[in-house]
């Protein structure tokens, strides 16, 4: 497996507050991976600046072996490293269909090759039978379905999931779980998920990378990390 | 399925575009009959109806379509006018009409293709962006008043019919038919050549940005640059049609760029429809022809009863006349069939 994505002392600073404190990660081609930490760990502003919604105050980032760093948002997002917010952000009142279409526009394609795209990520997320309906009316976890499916449909190779099952049923919750390991062992695609719900971090069979107080704490296999005494203290509170 | 889908203003653009080109034929076919059954003065005020609805879609397309609503659309407007009347005066072995039309849609387009690149760019949003082009409307007006050797100041300027000229022949405008048959093609054909635009790559990334821009931005599209042409397209067509409205009308006046005249674009396409461009264009002939009916018979309380019009409109369909129609036949039950 090829690196794919390395941060290197990443930081960040707001005013006083130190959110990222030089974060070294990387993340191979193919690779899943959550990320977890209690509340304030600075896991979200991690993800901000890997898609270059946030600036760093200091350290790299490098994507396929190219400094990124400096990319917007759109150039990032050209390259192929697209981020799912936390809420839902999918066009409400266009149809699944059109939201698919839009987010396949992104790169150049043939109509035919788009809509070759389009039928598999609506097989793939099990979105078919909206198709035709506005995104308005799905249930929350399809909504969120829907935008991991536009990120596909939009060729992304690093998806940078946040909280994607925040708000799910349990069921919901599963599926989205089986769903990204299709996307990662079918379809190639790195993933980089900040979670809270342990169920699914299980369910995920991913190796994780703790944050805590914007430092990585640790990064190992799940059974690894669930049994660290340091890591438990954390997330007791006693951290 | 058991959950309730509630319908809303616009739900699927796709379906109210399907069922509005039937309705575009259906409209057109009977304008280009009316001369045939109408005469005098109806067949004069109706092309500058068309005119106003001209500038009505030049709005649909940048508010309903993009999202951003503007009340510059009168300035772009009335630069069209200034320039067809200046152009009248110009010796050149062309056509100066010609000249005119190609200048008011340069001008229009230009103008708001740079003010749109720094503000956009600078991202500027919303009521922001709103209160820079009441701001243009407003530098327009004033800017046509003070250059009084040029523009007549508030007297205005008259500005004679243009002609049509292919090589040596030559037709006159002055009559009302041979206009009336200049403009209603030039609208029919703006109107479809909007279509094609929000048909295009562009206008579907134009309607995701109205929908939701930062997630348009994440996937990868350059937003600025978008709302950018969108701005320029919406500007040159409202140059455009002012150029026409200054030859029809034979007469421009600073008050063309005035917040009122903006003001009342803005109502034409709430009422008509801002996200159906026949609907836009029908509300601006629609509200024209009322506000011109309602002078007649009551000239003290028109603007009155124009404005519970308006409300009474905006109140029960947000989305206008069109959007209300539109609603009805958007698609609301999954498929039975899967994949």
């Amino acid at each position: 497996m090829a690196e794919l994505l390395r941060t290197a002392g990443l930081s960040k600073r707001f005013r006083g507050l130190i959110a990222n404190d030089a974060i070294d990660f990387t993340l191979q081609s193919g690779e899943v991976r959550c990320v977890i930490g209690p509340n304030g760990a600075g896991k979200t502003t991690f993800i901000s600046m890997i898609s270059g919604h946030q600036t760093p105050s200091a350290g790299r980032i490098f994507f396929r072996g190219r400094d990124v760093t400096g990319s917007s948002v759109t150039a990032r997002a050209q390259m192929g490293i697209a981020r799912k917010f936390q809420t839902p952000s999918v066009f409400d009142r266009l149809s699944l269909h059109a939201n698919l279409e839009l987010a396949s526009l992104g790169k150049r394609s043939t109509a035919a090759e788009r809509q070759t795209r389009i039928t598999e990520v609506l097989d793939i997320t099990r979105l078919a039978p909206f198709r035709h309906l506005p995104a308005s009316v799905l249930s929350h976890g399809q909504r969120q379905w829907l935008e991991v499916g536009m990120l596909l449909a939009n060729r992304a190779e690093l998806l940078l999931l946040d909280e994607p099952t925040a708000g799910m049923t349990a069921e919901e919750t599963h599926a989205t779980a089986l769903l990204i390991r299709r996307l990662a062992d079918a379809h190639h695609l790195s993933v980089i998920i900040i979670e809270h719900d342990i169920a699914f971090i299980r369910d995920l069979k991913a190796p994780v990378t703790v944050l805590h107080l914007g430092r990585v704490l640790m990064s190992d296999s799940f059974d690894a990390v669930a049994e660290n005494e340091q890591v438990r203290s954390v997330y007791l509170g006693q951290g | 399925m058991t959950r309730s889908i509630v319908a809303r203003p616009g739900a699927a653009n796709a379906g109210l575009l399907r069922s509005e080109t039937a309705v575009a034929v259906v409209v057109f076919f009977a304008l280009a009959l009316l001369p045939g059954v109408a005469s005098g003065y109806v067949v004069y005020i109706v092309p500058q109806y068309l005119l106003y609805g001209m500038l009505a879609m030049s709005l649909a397309l940048l508010w309903g379509f993009g999202g951003i609503l503007s009340f510059g659309q009168a300035a772009f407007f009335a630069l069209g006018a200034y320039a067809m009347g200046l152009a009248q005066h110009w010796d050149m072995a062309v056509n100066p009409a010609y000249v005119a039309l190609l200048i008011s849609i340069a001008v229009g387009g230009a103008l708001a293709g740079v003010v749109g690149y720094f503000l956009f760019s600078a991202g500027v949003r919303d009521v922001y962006f709103v209160l820079v082009t009441l701001a243009l409307s407003i530098m327009t007006e004033q800017i046509t008043i003070s250059q009084s050797d040029i523009t007549g100041g508030y007297n205005g300027m008259f500005i004679p019919r243009m002609s049509l000229t292919f090589g040596d022949a030559s037709l006159d405008l002055s009559d009302d038919v041979p206009m009336y048959y200049t403009i209603l093609p030039l609208t029919i054909g703006i109107y479809a050549l909007l279509r094609w635009v929000l048909a295009s790559r562009f206008g579907k990334v134009l309607i995701g940005i109205r929908e939701n821009e930062d997630r348009v931005l994440s996937l990868g599209f350059r937003t600025p640059l978008y709302k950018t042409a969108a701005f320029a397209i919406s500007g040159a067509i409202a140059g455009l049609a002012g150029a026409l409205y200054g030859t029809h009308a034979s007469f421009v006046s600073p008050s063309l760029a005035g917040v009122l005249f903006s003001t009342q674009v803005v109502v034409w396409v709430a009422i008509g429809g801002r996200e159906s461009l026949l609907g836009s264009l029908l509300g601006a002939v629609g509200v024209a022809a009322l506000s011109n009916y309602l002078t007649a018979i009551t000239p003290e309380y028109w603007q009155l009863v124009l404005g519970i019009v308006f409300v009474l409109v905006i109140m029960a369909f947000r989305g206008g006349v069109a959007g209300a129609l539109g609603g009805l036949t958007a698609p609301r039950r999954p498929e039975t069939e899967s994949g």
